[in-house]
């Protein structure tokens, strides 16, 4: 399907995300499940599988920066690359992040079953998208977190993914801040 | 006696947070690059160097909201004298409005959970109580101005970050933070500059100057 009607159709886009290993909405059985338990070892699980969730949404935007590449020109060409890179970033940090819980980090699909990008627009409101899923992800998952170091940590991931939606935005000539309160619902 | 906006409380950093924000602050004064190479007002600078006490001694949620609640209505009155100035291009102008309403909106909404908690707000300052304010000559200094207290105010919420206790606070504020994030971009952009330099926005990096377009 091409970019309008992925963007246009709240099922598809469910079965997408969904199929990318990331429940958005609402937290995780398991999690849900230890609730209200003190012992440090289901926290640290609690955790790695919040971060893994945040991790496959990253692995996501990789990929899409990734095929986006070839449609984008000029300047965009650059900020694809740049947003390409810190994605990587993300996905470094997170998978580090982990590492330190003892947990096994998520990887990268083989494939993902991205709409057909035809050109430069398609790439940006895609892009888009995903930026804001990622970021309602982060602020479902941040509360949940046992550390403050890791909070701080998403705080400074989620306001990164903040900054791309605002620079894409612009390259799409619509208002780079809409929202007092940043909330990951593309308007 | 009333004391300057921002100097909350005087104490010891108690995070490593706030000591290489300042540590990192100094350093750039000192080398004249705290504005990328722009001039500031030598009174600016303990402006930029206060924001120990905004966080540092706060105690429990209502201490932290009371905190953020002072960033925020500082932001309001900087953003409200910027736009009133007569200094900024219509666009930049534009944009400080939509940013002092965007930044009451934060105070209005801290307010109300601060209320919830049992406590006190502070008052809102006046433009002459923000150090620097009036330093400001023209378009730069003042989006330089701005970009500062927008990265001082990332600090303080990132630091927050692991001291608040309540989830829906957690929650609110990584919303508000991702605004703040949101302003410095099309501050930065405003200026010329790299609008996202870095992977993790903590409001601790060096400004970057645009990256040069490439044929």
């Amino acid at each position: 399907m091409n970019v309008d009607q992925f963007l246009r159709d709240p099922v598809s886009r469910r079965r997408f995300f969904a199929m990318s290993g990331v429940g958005v909405a609402g937290g995780s059985a398991a999690f849900l499940a230890a609730c209200g338990d003190d012992d440090e070892e289901s926290f640290a699980a609690n955790d790695v599988e919040i971060l893994n969730g945040a991790l496959g949404l990253e692995f996501t935007a990789v990929a899409a920066y990734e095929a986006g590449a070839p449609f984008l020109e000029g300047e965009l060409k650059d900020v694809g690359a740049t947003f390409l890179a810190q994605e990587q970033e993300h996905v470094d940090g997170l998978t580090a992040a982990v590492r330190d819980l003892g947990g096994t980090a998520a990887v990268a699909k083989e494939m993902y079953d991205f709409p057909t990008l035809r050109n430069q627009r398609d790439v940006l409101r895609f892009a888009n998208e995903l930026e804001n899923k990622a970021v309602a992800a982060y602020l479902d998952a941040v509360p949940k977190l046992s550390t403050g170091d890791l909070r701080r940590t998403v705080y400074t991931i989620v306001a990164n993914e903040a900054e791309h939606i605002s620079v894409l935005l612009g390259a799409l000539e619509q208002p780079q801040v809409p929202q007092a309160f940043v909330t990951g619902s593309a308007s | 006696m009333s004391e300057k906006r921002l100097t909350i409380r005087d104490g010891d950093v108690d995070t490593t947070v706030i000591a290489d924000f300042e540590a990192t602050r100094r350093d750039a004064v000192r080398r004249g690059l705290i504005l990328g190479g722009g001039v500031i007002a030598a009174s600016s600078v303990p402006l930029l160097l206060r924001v120990r006490n905004a966080f540092a001694q706060s105690e429990g949620d209502a201490g932290i909201l009371e905190a953020a609640i002072g960033l925020e209505q500082t932001a309001v009155v900087a953003y409200e004298t910027a736009a009133k100035s007569g200094k900024l291009k219509p666009p930049v102008e534009a944009a400080a409005r939509l940013f002092q309403k965007q930044e009451q909106e934060h105070a209005d909404a801290l307010v109300a959970a601060l209320h919830d908690l049992g406590g006190t707000p502070p008052a809102a300052p006046r433009a002459s109580d923000v150090e620097g304010l009036s330093d400001v000559r023209n378009q730069n200094d003042i989006l330089n101005f701005a970009i500062e207290l927008e990265k001082m105010t990332v600090v303080a919420y990132v630091d927050a970050a692991g001291k608040l206790r309540s989830p829906e606070l957690v929650k609110t504020g990584a919303q508000i933070v991702s605004n703040e994030a949101q302003h410095l971009v099309v501050l930065r952009e405003a200026l010329g500059k790299d609008p996202v330099p870095g992977a993790f926005e903590a409001g601790q990096s060096e400004e970057q100057p645009a990256a040069p377009s490439g044929p």
